[in-house]
């Protein structure tokens, strides 16, 4: 595969982590051997994440966690300063150091969180995070020599719904991906994400529901760890129609038809002659009425 | 009478520009800060030269583009011959402005022998015009050029264009000369009545008329210095232009297919909405293509199938796009301010989008003004041209709410 070109293919993946707490587990029980739910998740990526860097030695990572607070770096940590971590003897120590990191920065992300309650109810900060992880895909590849070839791609994990607020964050992600030839994959726990199916389909990625989250690893290593040139070649699950409808600016549900606003392009569900997103007013297709003149009254003196 | 000691010389009298004088050691005896300052200024001055504001844009644009045909366009000053760099780059620009533009039209017209022709009429899906540039390239050009014969003929294209469009036409003019059937100032006054702009971009010399129909349209006339010039033009027309004068706003009735059926809006999910189905966009050519179940999209107003957007459906006249394609130009209309220069902020030792550490390379950190986060230079250029969104006011909850509500 790499004869005719000599460079070197360098696949590097960002894992965007959701770490909202709330919904994803507010019905997960704990289980079996003491583990809970979220620490079996956080396992499942790691191992993900290492069994990736194994593939290839020059193959890298990158993960940034969320949650609706803020967002971080978790690998390459964002201090640059590394703890000091304990590897088994034989393990390569890289393994070791991704995930001492990652465990150190949620620990740190979820404990911030922890001390203002209103997690619950704002959106998770996913389209940050997701920009975030463009741009540090924008450096590598600045950074790379000529002899590697960047395979970027981009992994989101994630078990909140959509947020209608962030609907601009994301297309301007959805399109920057694109223009970067960066694949967005998504693998989605608890519920569907149209947003995220029109991503994945934008940049020719992988959407995949899961039904059981216990299971995590698994579809992981199946569907989401070989890249996107070698696809073609596997079975994957099919590919999910994406609802590419518009959703109207007054009401935020989806129209068939609309109308749009030739200045603003804002969408509407039903005429109106103001539009509301830039203040024009609209040429009304009416014969024009002649405005009376007002009578004086004759004065009673 | 001696002027060799006059600082103004002429430069091809002695003043050569000495530009190695710019680029001095430092004090360890390093050039690498010198030149990385230097990168730095140029990449910031490019930037800094784009325009930002609340101006009004034309999102939808019918733009023709005028092709100069003509003998002189076999010269080889831009290799290999200029009618071929030209459409080369027309292809790249076609790509861009559907790229950039995806509701908009455009159509391509040429102009030798005294006359224009129509290459490919006013349409939307960008393969055609692609094919059409390509299969160009084995015509002769013979002939003089027609200004006013391919301006009307554009004119009567886009005369019948809807009010709230842009309507503009692009003149890629090669010839110094051009022959016209009758007065040219009478064209210009009527495409001054029709509102269309014509922009010129001239290939030897400036001609005076080119700067006058330019100027009384609203356009913009320019002649290329060498051909990466002219890539820079030819990529400026890409962006949509700012509205002069007034343009007539209306609320266009438009079309998203392709949903989920149960939206309980009215239009009932029958069997034949899934049913195989010829395509309506190439029902006329013999290559009209199956689809199967599932595949391609439904107009919503009379249910007749197209295999891709965005369209317009022959059969109701109900423009097809989908969110995507609207959502391409949001960006103009939210544009972000642009990031404030700081010199070295210690507190924060990395860039807040791509965790990169700060180091002597970068003078100087750039801060946004609503969510403080501080980024280097080169995410900088990243989220200005490319990204359109900061990351850190995305990271941050209170701002990253949209600002439509």
């Amino acid at each position: 595969m790499e004869d005719k070109e000599e460079r070197i293919e360098t696949p590097l993946v960002a894992i965007v982590i959701d770490a909202t707490p709330a919904k994803k587990f507010a019905s997960q029980a704990i289980i079996d051997n003491g583990s809970t739910m979220m620490n079996r998740i956080f396992d499942a990526l790691i191992g993900f994440g290492n069994a990736h860097l194994m593939q290839g030695s020059h193959n890298k990572l990158a993960v940034i966690a969320c949650n609706s607070k803020s967002t971080k770096f978790l690998y390459p940590s964002e201090n640059g300063d590394s703890k000091s971590y304990h590897n088994r003897p034989g393990q390569y120590d890289m393994f070791a150091k991704v995930d001492s990191d990652i465990r150190h920065g949620l620990s740190e992300l979820i404990l911030k969180d922890s001390i203002d309650h209103d997690s619950t109810t704002s959106d998770s900060l996913l389209g940050g995070a997701m920009a975030r992880a463009l741009c540090h895909i924008h450096k590598i590849q600045r950074e790379l020599s000529l002899s590697h070839q960047l395979k970027p791609r981009i992994l989101v994990v994630s078990g909140s719904s959509d947020s209608a607020l962030q609907y601009m964050t994301f297309m301007n992600v959805f399109f920057t991906a694109q223009k970067e030839n960066v694949v967005i994959d998504c693998c989605m726990m608890d519920s569907d994400s149209g947003l995220l199916q029109q991503g994945c389909d934008i940049t020719g990625g992988q959407y995949l529901r899961i039904p059981t989250v216990v299971g995590l690893l698994e579809y992981l290593l199946w569907v989401f760890l070989p890249g996107p040139s070698c696809r073609s070649k596997i079975v994957l699950p099919p590919p999910t129609k994406v609802d590419y409808r518009a959703a109207c600016f007054c009401h935020h549900k989806l129209v068939d038809i609309g109308w749009v606003c030739s200045v603003c392009l804002s969408i509407f569900c039903k005429f109106s002659i103001i539009c509301t997103t830039c203040n024009t007013e609209f040429k009304l297709n009416r014969p024009a009425i002649v405005p009376s003149k007002p009578k004086k009254r004759p004065r009673m003196e | 009478m001696a002027d060799e000691e006059e600082t103004n010389e002429y430069r091809w009298e002695s003043g050569y520009e000495k530009t190695w004088e710019a680029i001095k050691e430092d004090d360890d005896g390093l050039l690498e800060s010198n030149v990385a300052e230097i990168v730095a200024r140029a990449k910031r001055k490019r930037a800094a030269l784009k325009a930002t504001g609340a101006i009004q844009l034309g999102m939808m644009r019918h733009l023709f583009v005028v092709i100069d045909a003509s003998e002189c366009m076999f010269l080889q000053d831009l290799k290999p011959t200029r009618f071929l760099c030209v459409l080369k780059l027309l292809e790249l620009f076609v790509h861009e402005f559907f790229d950039l533009n995806p509701i908009s039209q455009l159509g391509i017209l040429t102009t030798k022998v005294k006359r224009s022709e129509l290459v490919t009429a006013l349409a939307g899906n960008q393969k055609k015009h692609i094919e059409a540039l390509q299969q160009m390239k084995d015509t002769s050009c013979e002939g003089e050029p027609s200004l006013q014969n391919s301006l009307e003929r554009a004119m009567n294209g886009l005369k019948n264009m809807p009010a709230h469009s842009s309507r503009e036409v692009l003149v890629l003019f090669g010839s110094l000369t051009t022959c016209d059937p009758g007065d040219i100032k009478k064209t210009i006054k009527s495409l001054k009545e029709n509102n269309i702009r014509v922009s010129i971009i001239g290939l030897a010399a400036e001609v005076r008329i080119c700067r006058e129909i330019a100027k009384r349209t609203g356009g913009t006339y320019n002649v290329l210095l060498d051909d990466h010039h002219l890539k820079e033009l030819i990529l400026n027309q890409v962006q949509p232009p700012a509205v002069a004068g007034s343009m007539e706003a209306s609320l266009v009735k438009m079309g998203f297919p392709g949903g989920k059926t149960g939206s309980g809006d009215g239009a009932s999910d029958s069997a034949a909405d899934h049913a195989p189905a010829y395509c309506l966009c190439h029902i006329e050519n013999e290559t009209s293509c199956l689809m199967g179940n599932n595949s391609g999209y439904n107009c919503p107003q009379c249910g007749s199938r197209y295999c891709e957007l965005p369209v317009e459906c022959k059969q109701c006249g109900l423009t097809l796009v989908s969110a995507p394609h609207l959502a391409r130009s949001y960006h103009h209309l939210f544009p972000i301010k642009p990031f404030i220069e700081r010199t070295e902020v210690p507190e924060m030792t990395h860039c807040f989008a791509c965790a990169k550490p700060f180091g002597e390379l970068d003078p100087n950190v750039y801060e946004c003004e609503n969510c403080k986060q501080i980024v280097c230079l080169d995410c900088d250029l990243f989220i200005r041209e490319t990204l359109h969104t900061c990351p850190g006011c995305a990271s941050d909850p209170i701002t990253a709410q949209m600002k439509t509500n």
